[in-house]
């Protein structure tokens, strides 16, 4: 199916008339790249169902505020990278976890998931990242499974180019650290 | 002939380009290869997360927030007024003003107590400090003659009879 550009969808859901139609085709381009970055923060399905759709009604309320001046994807990453870290945030208040680690919640969840057709690797790769903190988690993410430039996941979490080469840098080293430790060579 | 060339002045840095490089791009250059190098191999083996959805999710989603969107309108951010007339503005200045000022009464009063207090300690203290040693010491031991003679000889004698036993006054010599 082809994508529609963001400026139509911009375009017809500033229009009354054509609000449903532009929203719907926004759900349609965006639902999976947020569903999926959410899921690899929050690790849980249900949960990642339940943040999912409040970033969608967020963005259904507050589009019509949505500035030109950043794209329209990274405005949206934003709003659901907010919603995830304060789950996470909560999750760990709940658990008297400190804010800057993770919580232990989420390996449990990751191994009693239902829903992970991983294998054994896969498995691995996901354990090495619940290693990490929070926001190095986040930047290997979003470079290694979406694909993101730097300059764009800059605009989405507000922190310099720099910085995240250097967050970025460090959780390489250690996922490569911990998968060489479990013998998995690559 | 080469030789000579690379020394004449004008040949001297004729090498420099002009072009610069962001301070420490070097030191981060090595950082980066290396992570792609490592990244790349890493994709060779784990290309996907390995997470899943239930069978016909993202249809459901779409569905679900659908149904809690439409009917709703996109709400615009309303700006309220915190001030809406001027009357109110104008009356809270006030109340500000009279609340202020009724601080800076307060503590002044408490302020003034205060100073009396302490102005008046130091008068009793320079009015003793004025009165001759020896008027008080014959204040002192007049006193103290009048407390020792306030029990004559017979009504001592009488409570010691009264309160206390031949053995006990025995005992005590």
């Amino acid at each position: 199916m082809k994508q529609v550009e963001d400026a139509e969808i911009l375009k017809k859901f500033s229009d009354v008339k054509t609000r449903d139609e532009a929203f719907n085709l926004l759900l349609n381009k965006y639902q999976q790249k947020i569903y999926w970055h959410i899921r690899r923060l929050v690790i849980d399905h249900d949960d990642t169902d339940d943040l999912v759709q409040d970033v969608f009604i967020k963005v259904w309320k507050n589009l019509d505020n949505f500035r030109s001046d950043s794209q329209l994807y990274t405005w949206i990453y934003r709003i659901a990278t907010n919603e995830s870290i304060t789950f996470l945030n909560k999750q760990k208040q709940r658990n008297n976890t400190p804010l800057d680690e993770v919580s232990g919640e989420l390996e449990e969840t990751l191994v009693a998931s239902s829903h992970f057709d991983g294998d054994r690797i896969q498995m691995k790769l996901q354990k090495a990242l619940l290693t990490l903190p929070e926001k190095q988690r986040l930047i290997f993410n979003m470079k290694y499974f979406d694909d993101l430039k730097y300059e764009e996941i800059a605009e989405i979490t507000g922190t310099s180019v720099g910085a995240l080469k250097a967050s970025f840098h460090i959780a390489v080293k250690k996922i490569e650290t911990f998968m060489l430790n479990e013998d998995i060579t690559f | 002939m080469e030789e000579n060339l690379e020394h004449r002045d004008w040949m001297k840095g004729i090498k420099e380009t002009g072009f610069t490089a962001p301070s420490n791009y070097f030191d981060e250059l090595n950082e980066s290869i290396r992570a792609r190098l490592v990244t790349e191999r890493l994709k060779a083996v784990v290309p996907a997360d390995g997470f899943a959805v239930p069978e016909g999710y993202f249809d459901q989603l779409n569905a679900t927030v659908l149904t809690k969107t439409s009917g709703k309108k996109a709400t615009e951010s309303k700006i309220v007024r915190l001030w809406r007339s001027n009357v109110l503005k104008y009356a809270s200045a006030a109340c500000f003003v009279i609340i202020a000022g009724l601080g800076v009464y307060f503590n002044n009063e408490q302020q003034l107590v205060v100073r009396q207090s302490v102005r008046a300690d130091l008068a009793a203290e320079q009015m003793l400090f004025d009165i001759d040693e020896d008027v008080i010491i014959e204040h002192i031991e007049a006193n103290y003659k009048e407390e020792k003679q306030s029990a004559s000889d017979a009504e001592l004698e009488n409570y010691i009879l009264n309160n206390y036993s031949q053995s006990d006054l025995t005992g005590i010599l």
